[in-house]
C-alpha cells in the first residue's frame, strides 16, 4: 500500500507542477496578446462612465487580472482565482461562468472518445494477436500493413475522407452537429435515434484513427511475450492452448492498458480536429472558436482542463499499473 | 503416493535421430544420425559446447523441436508411450509433462510472471484432466517440501518473489508433479551459485533414486555431470563422438574431443597451464562440415579420410566412439 | 550467407558496408512496394525542390472558371478563386516540406543532443532533463500550439519549422537516452573508455554511429508528425493565411467552398489530401524497409 501512496504522491506533485505550467503560459498570452485588447477594454468601460476600480473589475472578470498592477501582482492575482476555482466569465456568451462552458463542453467530448477509443481498442487487440500469431503470412502482412497506414493518417484527413465518402458522395450519414434540432432534447426516440446517428461519424474517426496504433501495439507485445521462456515452459508441460492462449494474451494486453488511459487524457486535447470538421460542440472545437473569438478567459480554461485530463490520465494508468502487474505491487519495476 | 523402486522407471530409446533448422541457406542439421539409449532409471549427462545440438536434442524428446526447426528423420521410443516423433496433437500434449518432465534452466524465466505458482500449478492439473485438485497441491507441497522449501509459501508466491535456486526447484516439482518418469533437465545449474549448485545437484540424485525415474540432464559444464550421470553422452557439431560409463568416458577419454574437453579444465591442485584449451571455435549451424567429420578442423589426429567421410558411431564394449582415428587405433 | 547469421568480428568497416548496402537491396527487392516509397519520397522533394520553379509567384486566376469540377484542363478542378488547384498543390508543397525538413532537423538534433548528454551523463542532470522532456511530452501539444498561435503568427515555413521542432524533440530525446544507456548497459561505453579513447571520440565515432540508423528513422516519422501539425494548424483557421499551402487550401475548401457539402469542389479538398496520403505512404514504406533492415529481430525467415 505505501508504493502505491508513494507513487501517488510522486503524480500529484508533478501534476501540480504541471499545471502550475500550463497556467502560467496561459498568464503570459493573455498578458502579451498583440493590440492590448485588455487596455482597449479598460478605457471603453471608462468612456462608458465607469469609476476605474469599477473598469478595472470589469476587465478582470473577463480576463482573470487586473488591468493595472506590477506583472507580478497581475500574476499572483491570475494564480489565486484559479485555486478558488474561479476561471472568469466568458466574452463569447455573456455572462456564463467559464466553468460552466467548460462542463457543458467536455460532455459532447468525452462521450465519442470513450466510445471511439474502446471500440479501436477492442478490434485492434484481437486482430493485433491475430497478426502476430500470422505475422509470417499473408494476411498477417496485411494486417500489419493496414495498422501502420492508418496509424499514419492524420486524424482531419480520415474525418473528411469519411465526410466525402458518407456524407456528400453517398448521402447516409449527417456530418454536422451533435443532433438534429427538429428534436426536443430529452429522452425521447427521435432525440435518441439523432444524437446517435449524428454521432456514428466522429466515432467511427476516432476508432479509426486509432485503431492502427492498438493494432502495431499489440502485435509487437504478442511477438515479446510469444518469445518469452514462460510460454515455451507452459508448452513443455503440456498446458491446454487455451491456457497457454490466456498467459499470452494477459501478459501481452499488459502495458497496453497504460496506454489506454494515457491515450484517453490525450485524447480529450486530440478531439480538436474532429470537432472542427464535425461541427461537434466538444471542448476542442471550444478550444478553437475562443481564439478565434479572443475569448481569452475561456481559452485558458479550455487549455488547462485538457492539461488536467492528461495529468489524471497519467495517474489512473499508473495506479491501475499497480494494482494488475504483481511485480510493481511489490516494489520491483516492470521491465 | 508411494514410489516403489525403478521398476517403473521406462527406457528411453533414440535412434537415428536427425533434426535439422531451415534457413536462408537451406536445411541445415543441428542434430545430425544421433543414437543413444537411457537406460530405466540411470542418469545421463549430455555435455556439449553452446551450439553443439544438445538443447535441440532434448527438446526432441518431447518432439517440441521449435520452429524453423524440424524433426527430419529417426525416433524416439519411450517405454509406455511409444515413438513420440509420431506423436502430435492432444497426445503429444499430454505425453509431455504427464510422461515427460521438462526443467528449464534457472536463469530463464519459466513462470507466469503474473500468476503465484500455486495458481500455474493448478493450470498444469487441469490441463492435465487432474481430478483432484487438493491432491495435486499436497503432493507439490510434499515435493517442495522435500527439497527443502516452505511449499506453502511458495505456491503463494510470483516468479519475481523466488531466488534462482527456489525457482530451479519450482520447475522440477512441476516436472514430477503429475508423476512423470523421464524428466530432462536443461543446464541445471548454470547461472546458480556454487552453493545452490551443489544443493541442487544432490536433489537431483535424491528425487531421481526415490521415484525411481530416467533422467536426462544437459550441461556445457563437465563437472555437474561427473557429479549426477551415470552415463555420459559427448556432442559435438549436432553428433554425438562419444558414449559411455561416466567413470571410463572421464578416466580415459578416447574421441580427441573429449581428451581436449577434458584437458581444457583447470584443475583446483597443479599448474595452471597444464590447462590447455581446445585451439579453434566449435561450429555453428551454417559452418559446421556438411561432408567428412565434423570435429577435424580442431582436431590433432586428423586423416585423409576425415575429409570425405563422416566416422560411423561405433560400440567398443560399453563405450560407443565415431572416430576414424580411434578406429585405426582398435584395428591397428 | 553466413554473414547474416553470426557477424563477423574481424570483417572490415569497409566489408561492412558492403554488407550493409547488399542488405539494402535484399530488402528492397523482397517487397516492391518498398521501393516504391523510396521514388514516392524522392518525387516530393524534387516537387518541393523545382516544382515552384515553374510558375509565377502569383498563380494567373481565372475569373472565368470559378470552383470548376475537375477536367482535363484543370485535374483536379479549380479553386473559388480560378486557380488550378493541382498547380497550387504543386506550389504549397515547398512550405509544407521546407517547414518539416525544419522541423525534423530541429527534432532530431535537439533530441540527439539532449538524450545523448542524458544517458552519457547519467546522475542529476539525467533526472533533471527527463524530468523535463517527461512534463514537455505530457503537456497536450496541438492545444499549446493553438494557444500560442494567438501571440505568435508563424509566418514563413521556417519559423514554422523552428516552432514545431521545438515542441517536437522530447520522443526523440528519451528514445536516444534509452538507446545510450543500453549500449552502455552493454559495455560499449567502458570498454572505449578502457581503451583510452576520448569523449568525443565515443560519442563520435562509436556511439553515434551504432545509433543513426535509429535516429534516421525517427527523423522520418517526424517528417510526418510536423506535416500534420502544420497542415493542420492551417487547416484549423487559427494562424493568418500568409502563404499557399496545404493546409490553408483544406480550410478554404471546407469552410469557404463548402467542398463538403458541394461535390463541385471535391477536387480542391482531394487534391491535398491526397498529396498528404501519398507522402505518408511514401514514408511509412521507407520507414518500413528501414525497420527491417537495422532491426534484426524482424529479420526472422
Amino acid at each position: 500500500m505505501t508504493i502505491i501512496a508513494r507513487r501517488l504522491a510522486g503524480h500529484l506533485a508533478r501534476g501540480l507542477v504541471m499545471i502550475l505550467v500550463v497556467a502560467t503560459i496561459s498568464f503570459f498570452i493573455v498578458n502579451n496578446i498583440p493590440g492590448d485588447p485588455m487596455a482597449a477594454r479598460y478605457e471603453k468601460l471608462i468612456e462608458q462612465g465607469m469609476s476605474p476600480e469599477a473598469a478595472a473589475q470589469g476587465v478582470k472578470v473577463l480576463y482573470g487580472f487586473l488591468p493595472t498592477g506590477t506583472l507580478w501582482e497581475q500574476y499572483t492575482d491570475y494564480m489565486s482565482g484559479l485555486v478558488r476555482l474561479d476561471l472568469g466569465v466568458s466574452v463569447s456568451r455573456p455572462g456564463t461562468p467559464v466553468l460552466d462552458v467548460l462542463g457543458e463542453a467536455t460532455k459532447w467530448t468525452v462521450l465519442p472518445v470513450l466510445a471511439g477509443t474502446l471500440l479501436s481498442f477492442l478490434v485492434g487487440i484481437v486482430l493485433g494477436v491475430y497478426a502476430a500469431i500470422k505475422r509470417t503470412g499473408k494476411l498477417g502482412d496485411a494486417l500489419a500493413i493496414s495498422g501502420s497506414l492508418l496509424h499514419g493518417i492524420p486524424q482531419y484527413v480520415l474525418a473528411m475522407l469519411l465526410v466525402v465518402i458518407f456524407a456528400t458522395l453517398i448521402p447516409i450519414l449527417p456530418a454536422d452537429g451533435p443532433v438534429d434540432i427538429l428534436f426536443e432534447p430529452g429522452f425521447n426516440a427521435g432525440y435518441i435515434g439523432s444524437l446517435v446517428e449524428h454521432a456514428v461519424l466522429p466515432v467511427a474517426t476516432y476508432a479509426l484513427s486509432a485503431y492502427g496504433g492498438w493494432i502495431l501495439a499489440m502485435k509487437s507485445s504478442v511477438v515479446t511475450v510469444l518469445g518469452d521462456d514462460f510460454i515455451l515452459a507452459a508448452e513443455l508441460r503440456g498446458m491446454k492452448r487455451s491456457i497457454i492462449f490466456r498467459y499470452i494474451a494477459r501478459n501481452a494486453i499488459l502495458p497496453l492498458f497504460t496506454i489506454l488511459a494515457l491515450s484517453l487524457g490525450l485524447l480529450l486535447g486530440g478531439a480538436v480536429f474532429i470537432e472542427k470538421i464535425f461541427n461537434y460542440p466538444g471542448l476542442g472545437l471550444l478550444l478553437i472558436n475562443s481564439i478565434n473569438d479572443r475569448d481569452y478567459a475561456l481559452m485558458g480554461g479550455a487549455f488547462l482542463l485538457i492539461t488536467v485530463a492528461v495529468i489524471v490520465a497519467n495517474i489512473v494508468a499508473d495506479l491501475f499499473y499497480t494494482v494488475i502487474d504483481p511485480r510493481v505491487r511489490s516494489g520491483e519495476e516492470a521491465r | 503416493m508411494p514410489h516403489p523402486a525403478s521398476s517403473q522407471a521406462p527406457g528411453v530409446r533414440i535412434d537415428g535421430l536427425t533434426v535439422v533448422y531451415k534457413t536462408p541457406a537451406g536445411e541445415l542439421p543441428a542434430v545430425r544420425d544421433v543414437s543413444l539409449t537411457l537406460e530405466p532409471g540411470t542418469i545421463t549427462g549430455i555435455v556439449g559446447e553452446s551450439g553443439s545440438g544438445k538443447s535441440t536434442l532434448a527438446l526432441s524428446l518431447l518432439n517440441a523441436v521449435q520452429p524453423p526447426g524440424r524433426i527430419a528423420a529417426g525416433s524416439v521410443e519411450i517405454d509406455g508411450l511409444g515413438d513420440v516423433v509420431g506423436l502430435s496433437g492432444e497426445r503429444l500434449r499430454k505425453a509431455r509433462g504427464a510422461h515427460i518432465g521438462y526443467v528449464f534452466q534457472a536463469a530463464q524465466n519459466s513462470l507466469n510472471p503474473l500468476k503465484t505458482v500455486g495458481k500455474q500449478l493448478l493450470d498444469l492439473g487441469r490441463s492435465h484432466g487432474v481430478d483432484d485438485l487438493r491432491g495435486l497441491v499436497r503432493e507439490a507441497r510434499e515435493l517442495l517440501g522435500r527439497m527443502g522449501l516452505d511449499g506453502a509459501r511458495v505456491l503463494d508466491s510470483h516468479q519475481h518473489e523466488l531466488s534462482g535456486g527456489m525457482r530451479q526447484r519450482v520447475g522440477i516439482m512441476l516436472a514430477l508433479v503429475l508423476n512423470a518418469h523421464v524428466v530432462v533437465l536443461d543446464e541445471p545449474t548454470t547461472a546458480l551459485d556454487m552453493i545452490t549448485q551443489a544443493n541442487i545437484l544432490k536433489i537431483v540424485r535424491e528425487v531421481h533414486a526415490e521415484r525411481g525415474l530416467t533422467t536426462l540432464v544437459i550441461t556445457h559444464d563437465i563437472g555437474v555431470v561427473a557429479e549426477v550421470a551415470d552415463r555420459l553422452a559427448v556432442m559435438y557439431g549436432g553428433r554425438l563422438v562419444e558414449q559411455g560409463p561416466t567413470r571410463e568416458v572421464l578416466g580415459a577419454p578416447r574421441h580427441p574431443y573429449t581428451r581436449g574437453l577434458i584437458q581444457a579444465i583447470p584443475r583446483l591442485v597443479g599448474d595452471i597451464d597444464e590447462a590447455r584449451a581446445l585451439p579453434g571455435r566449435p561450429p555453428t549451424l551454417a559452418t559446421v562440415p556438411t561432408a567428412g567429420c565434423v570435429f577435424r578442423e580442431r582436431c590433432a589426429l586428423r586423416m585423409d579420410v576425415c575429409e570425405t567421410d563422416d566416422p560411423a558411431a561405433v560400440a567398443h564394449g560399453t563405450r560407443i566412439v565415431a572416430c576414424h582415428a580411434v578406429k585405426v587405433r582398435e584395428h591397428a | 550467407m553466413s554473414a547474416t547469421l553470426l557477424p563477423e568480428t574481424t570483417s572490415t568497416s569497409a566489408a561492412m558496408r558492403r554488407n550493409f548496402w547488399r542488405g539494402v537491396w535484399r530488402v528492397m527487392r523482397r517487397k516492391p512496394s518498398r521501393m516504391a516509397g523510396v521514388v514516392i519520397l524522392a518525387g516530393f522533394i524534387l516537387m518541393a525542390a523545382f516544382g515552384p520553379l515553374f510558375y509565377p509567384d502569383h498563380l494567373p486566376s481565372d475569373p472565368d472558371s470559378i470552383s470548376r469540377p475537375p477536367s482535363w484542363e484543370h485535374w483536379f478542378g479549380t479553386d473559388p478563386q480560378g486557380r488550378d488547384v493541382l498547380t497550387l498543390v504543386i506550389t504549397g508543397s515547398r512550405y509544407v516540406l521546407l517547414s518539416a525538413g525544419v522541423t525534423a532537423l530541429i527534432t532530431v538534433v535537439v533530441g540527439t543532443a539532449i538524450g545523448l548528454f542524458s544517458g552519457f551523463r547519467r546522475g542529476r542532470w539525467d533526472t533533471v532533463l527527463m524530468r523535463i522532456t517527461d512534463m514537455k511530452l505530457t503537456i497536450p501539444s496541438l492545444p499549446l500550439l493553438l494557444v500560442l498561435a494567438t501571440v505568435w503568427k508563424f509566418g514563413n515555413p521556417l519559423q514554422m519549422g523552428l516552432v514545431l521542432g521545438l515542441f517536437g524533440w522530447g520522443g526523440v530525446a528519451r528514445a536516444v537516452r534509452a538507446q545510450t544507456l543500453s549500449l552502455r548497459e552493454r559495455g560499449f561505453i567502458e570498454a572505449a573508455r578502457g581503451l583510452g579513447l576520448s569523449t568525443r571520440h565515443i560519442i563520435g565515432k562509436e556511439l553515434l554511429p551504432s545509433m543513426a540508423p535509429y535516429i534516421a528513422m525517427n527523423m522520418l516519422i517526424a517528417v510526418t508528425g510536423a506535416v500534420y501539425a502544420q497542415v493542420g494548424l492551417f487547416f484549423l483557421g487559427v494562424l493568418p493565411y500568409e502563404s499557399d499551402n496545404w493546409g490553408v487550401m483544406l480550410n478554404l475548401a471546407v469552410f469557404q467552398a463548402g467542398a463538403m457539402i458541394t461535390p463541385n469542389a471535391l477536387g480542391y479538398l482531394l487534391a491535398p489530401l491526397l498529396a498528404i496520403l501519398l507522402l505518408t505512404l511514401g514514408i511509412v514504406l521507407v520507414v518500413d524497409a528501414m525497420d527491417e533492415i537495422f532491426n534484426p529481430r524482424l529479420r526472422e525467415e
